[in-house]
């Protein structure tokens, strides 16, 4: 059962998309996008496969621009984008300690130069707490697992003190504790006001924990509360749209 | 031309005197020109290499042409004939070579070419050095001046079986004494009159004037050389190709294999070299400008020897450069030897 | 002479000798990092086209101004960066990848410098430009390196910490800042300038040996880059050493020696190198199969 929204300042969004259009000039991924990310709003993004969910995230990132239309970013103090990618994109067997990977999220703060300071340190070694990974630190980044390794990536993010968090598909190929501890603490920086935003494949997850979801099919679908977005109707839309196959 | 006249042409009449016509002026023309080649005719020589050529042109004046087989830029020990030279060689009536095995491609191209003309040996009545003599002593003293190469005869035999030679064959080299260059003039002028008697007068007024420029730089080196302390008169060279040279002007060239005509050397080669210089007290050191000039540079400022830049051995030098002659290279070499050896106020 | 003295002799007696264990350990220490990330970019095989790639400039300058380090090095910089931009370019705007078209640029590149070399110098000359002379280095040389090597020393621990996270995770630091592309090029930069000081001590073929094989090597003794880059370092100039002496008492050429005994040191580092060498891989699996025949068989 989703926990009742919480969003609170529906005129001053956190993510504001004005008729979108993101993609390349031969294909474009996502079109006409219109809506809004509520501050401090838990939204899931699903759809089928090929359905611009990636890309809507790279888009809101600023790493594509719109081909049309406008994103708007709150632009307050303290609602700076974290974004966490597919896993995959970085290189695994590098000869880097667990806890040195994790100090990576501190870059906004002390930049490629900047000593670690001892807040930072404390820092790091409460991200590492906080997604178990308390004793890990000096291990190597290669001899972690699947699920060791989100957890990491997590702390990392977690290291930011953004505003707003995106994940794209932070769960897949991960077992399932690794799952409920990591949701969890999704939740929890949800209620400390953080506008979160994940990219999911797993409906039950949405359901469950997701108040807010976004139904994409290469254009908006649905987006609202989950109980109306993931409706049967919606869903079967969206196969057919995308001519994918997934659900 | 009109049908007509085409006609009257091909009547015999017409066609006989037109016929004779022709033959005769073919045969006054073949006279002419044969006439005029006998006139202004030169004898075509064939000269194996650059110094032997140069010798040839300064005997044989504009009485001669002559071709060179292995020119300046070619090394003669490891020269490798072209059909051109073979062509060149059958059309030469004269052929004058070093011997002494320095030519050791010659007697194949000589076959090969089916060449039926004079042979002069220039060497010929040369009082032959062998090489690995240690003959580099002064003609005044037994002193013995610690002669590196002799106690480690291993570079030495390096040196010169990197250049075809091996210990006790015939050094070939003759024409670094200028004696010797006297000797090879005469021989060349006799071989040029045997082969064109009519000329033979020219020849050898000529040959008579060059042998006495020879003999006035001849004596000029050799008191220029006498002036400096004997023990100030000693080299490295790479190439074994001065000993006449220094028998004659009494300069102790020693020489240390290693450093040319190789990609890369070792540190031993370099290091052998250094230790050679400074244990003999070399002068100057003297390697062909194919090695790196940095490692010249820093052998010669290890030792305390002075790199002497390029000599010429078995070539001339470029065209128009002071070595291109024989005498100019002999000037060149000696300037060199006595730049390098002169006493410095250090 | 006794065992230890064979060890040092030949440098306390000969100038040479310690001006090229110098000039080569001052290339090592700066090679042997820039190759640790060569290899944890996945450049490896670029830095070896690389050092092909800046031979026309090397020859330009050559053919300009005779043997001369200032003109050798600023034209080696120019082709160097100029067929890195322009295979970068054709990557970006064709369907090309950026390893073929970087193949394509650096062979093209190749070719024009042995042309331009054969034009003017005698082949003696081209051999000297591609197998340096470590012991002939003059203070011009010397001092190159060295500067040459202190400047990447000291870039590299500047940008150290982006360089890593672009190595690492590129799409990270791209959302982080901008400093990414600029890391590249500096990059780029650092590694062009140490091979072009390098070509003077071992030549264009080696100089890319002392720069990949000790890196390479201490991929088995280290955990982390700063350790893998220490040890780098530190197995380039051993190599320099043991390569000079070997030159010396085995009577070989040098720079072929020093590119040996680092590829001597690579081989001992796969195979008994505490991280992943093959001793270690060998003993992992005897050890896993003993405690596999441990467990008690089902009856």
């Amino acid at each position: 059962m989703a926990a009742s929204p919480k969003a609170r300042d529906d005129a001053f969004p956190a993510i504001e998309l004005d008729q979108v259009c993101l993609g390349w000039r031969d294909k474009v991924a996502v079109r006409d996008l219109s809506g809004r990310f509520p501050q401090g709003s838990l939204t899931a993004v699903v759809g089928p496969n090929g359905a611009g969910k990636s890309t809507l995230l790279r888009g809101i990132m600023g790493w594509m621009s719109p081909l049309a239309g406008r994103i708007r970013l709150s632009g307050r103090p303290g609602d700076d984008l974290a974004f966490m990618p597919q896993q995959g994109e970085f290189d695994r067997g590098f000869p880097v300690s667990t806890r040195d990977f994790v100090a990576m999220g501190a870059w906004r703060r002390v930049g490629p130069w900047r000593a670690f300071g001892a807040a930072e340190h404390e820092r790091i070694d409460a991200a590492l707490q906080a997604v178990g990974l308390g004793d890990f630190g000096r291990r190597p980044l290669a001899t972690l697992s699947g699920g060791q390794l989100q957890r990491a990536l997590f702390a990392r993010l977690m290291l930011h003190d953004a505003g707003i968090f995106m994940l794209d598909e932070p769960f897949s190929a991960v077992d399932r504790a690794t799952t409920d501890d990591l949701m969890a603490l999704l939740m929890e920086w949800n209620a400390r006001d953080k506008t979160v935003i994940v990219v999911l494949h797993d409906l039950d997850l949405v359901r469950r924990h997701f108040p807010q979801a976004l139904l994409l099919a290469g254009q908006g679908v649905a987006w609202g509360d989950t109980a109306d977005v993931l409706t049967p109707e919606n869903l079967h839309l969206a196969r057919h749209l995308c001519a994918g196959d997934y659900l | 031309m009109s049908s007509e006249k085409l006609v009257a042409l091909h009547s015999s009449a017409v066609r006989r005197r037109l016929l004779l016509g022709l033959a005769g002026g073919g045969i006054s023309l073949a006279m002419a020109s044969a006439s005029a080649m006998r006139a202004g005719e030169t004898l075509p020589v064939v000269a194996t290499f650059s110094i032997l050529g140069d010798m040839v042109k300064e005997v044989g004046g504009e009485r001669v042409s002559v071709t060179i087989i292995v020119g300046v830029n070619n090394d003669a020990h490891r020269f490798d004939p072209t059909p051109r030279d073979a062509k060149a060689l059958l059309d030469a009536r004269v052929l004058v070579l070093n011997g002494l095995d320095f030519e050791a491609w010659l007697p194949r191209l000589a076959q090969a070419s089916g060449f039926s003309g004079l042979q002069v040996l220039a060497s010929e009545g040369v009082k032959v050095r062998r090489l690995g003599d240690a003959g580099q002593h002064d003609h005044d003293g037994h002193e013995q001046q610690g002669h590196d190469h002799d106690a480690d005869p291993g570079h030495a035999q390096d040196a010169r079986r990197e250049a075809g030679h091996h210990h006790g064959d015939a050094d070939p080299h003759a024409w670094q004494d200028l004696s010797n260059g006297m000797i090879y003039a005469r021989n060349i002028a006799a071989g040029l009159a045997r082969a064109d008697p009519r000329n033979a007068g020219y020849y050898e007024g000529r040959a008579a004037g060059y042998v006495a420029r020879m003999k006035a730089l001849d004596n000029e080196i050799k008191a220029a050389f006498a002036a400096i302390p004997r023990e100030r008169r000693r080299v490295i060279t790479s190439h074994d190709a001065f000993g006449y040279f220094g028998d004659a002007y009494g300069v102790e060239f020693i020489p240390v294999a290693g450093l040319s005509n190789q990609a890369e050397p070792s540190a031993r080669d370099v290091a052998r070299i250094i230790k050679i210089a400074r244990d003999s007290h070399i002068s100057g050191v003297f390697i062909e400008n194919m090695t790196s000039p940095a490692l010249a540079r820093q052998i010669a400022r290890e030792s305390g020897a002075v790199m002497g830049g390029t000599l010429y051995a078995d070539a001339l030098g470029p065209a128009d450069e002071p070595a291109a002659t024989y005498l100019g290279m002999f000037s060149w070499n000696a300037g060199r030897l006595l730049y390098v050896l002169r006493p410095r106020k250090d | 002479m006794s065992g230890i003295e064979l060890l040092y002799m030949p440098f306390a007696e000969f100038g040479f000798m310690r001006r090229a264990l110098a000039g080569s350990a001052a290339l090592a220490l700066a090679a042997g990092p820039l190759g640790v990330f060569l290899i944890l970019r996945r450049m490896s095989l670029m830095g070896d086209a690389m050092a092909h790639a800046i031979l026309p400039g090397v020859a330009v300058g050559f053919l300009t101004a005779g043997l001369s380090l200032t003109a050798m090095t600023v034209g080696g910089m120019l082709t160097g960066l100029l067929v890195a931009t322009l295979a970068a370019g054709v990557a970006r705007l064709t369907p090309q990848r950026e390893d073929a078209s970087f193949a394509a640029f650096y062979l093209v590149s190749l070719g024009v410098g042995v042309l331009l070399i054969s034009l003017r110098g005698s082949n003696m000359e081209l051999i000297h430009v591609l197998f340096g002379t470590v012991l002939g280095l003059d203070d011009g040389a010397l001092l190159l390196v060295s500067a040459t090597s202190s400047v990447s020393l000291v870039v590299l621990a500047l940008v150290f910490r982006p360089l890593v996270m672009e190595c690492l995770d590129p799409l990270f630091l791209r959302s982080e800042s901008r400093m990414g592309p600029v890391v590249h090029v500096v990059f780029l930069l650092l590694l062009v300038m140490t091979l072009v000081a390098g070509f003077q001590v071992l030549g264009t073929l080696m100089v890319v040996g002392i720069m990949m094989l000790p890196a390479a090597a201490a991929r088995f003794w280290a955990v982390s880059v700063a350790g893998q880059m220490a040890l780098a370092a530190g197995a380039g100039v051993f190599a320099s050493y043991a390569g000079l002496l070997f030159s010396y008492y085995a009577n070989v050429p040098a720079s072929p020696a020093i590119i040996l005994c680092a590829g001597i040191v690579y081989f001992i580092s796969v195979s008994l190198g505490p991280q992943g060498g093959l001793w270690q891989v060998v003993r992992q699996a005897r050890a896993r199969r003993l405690r596999f025949s441990r467990i008690p068989e089902r009856d």
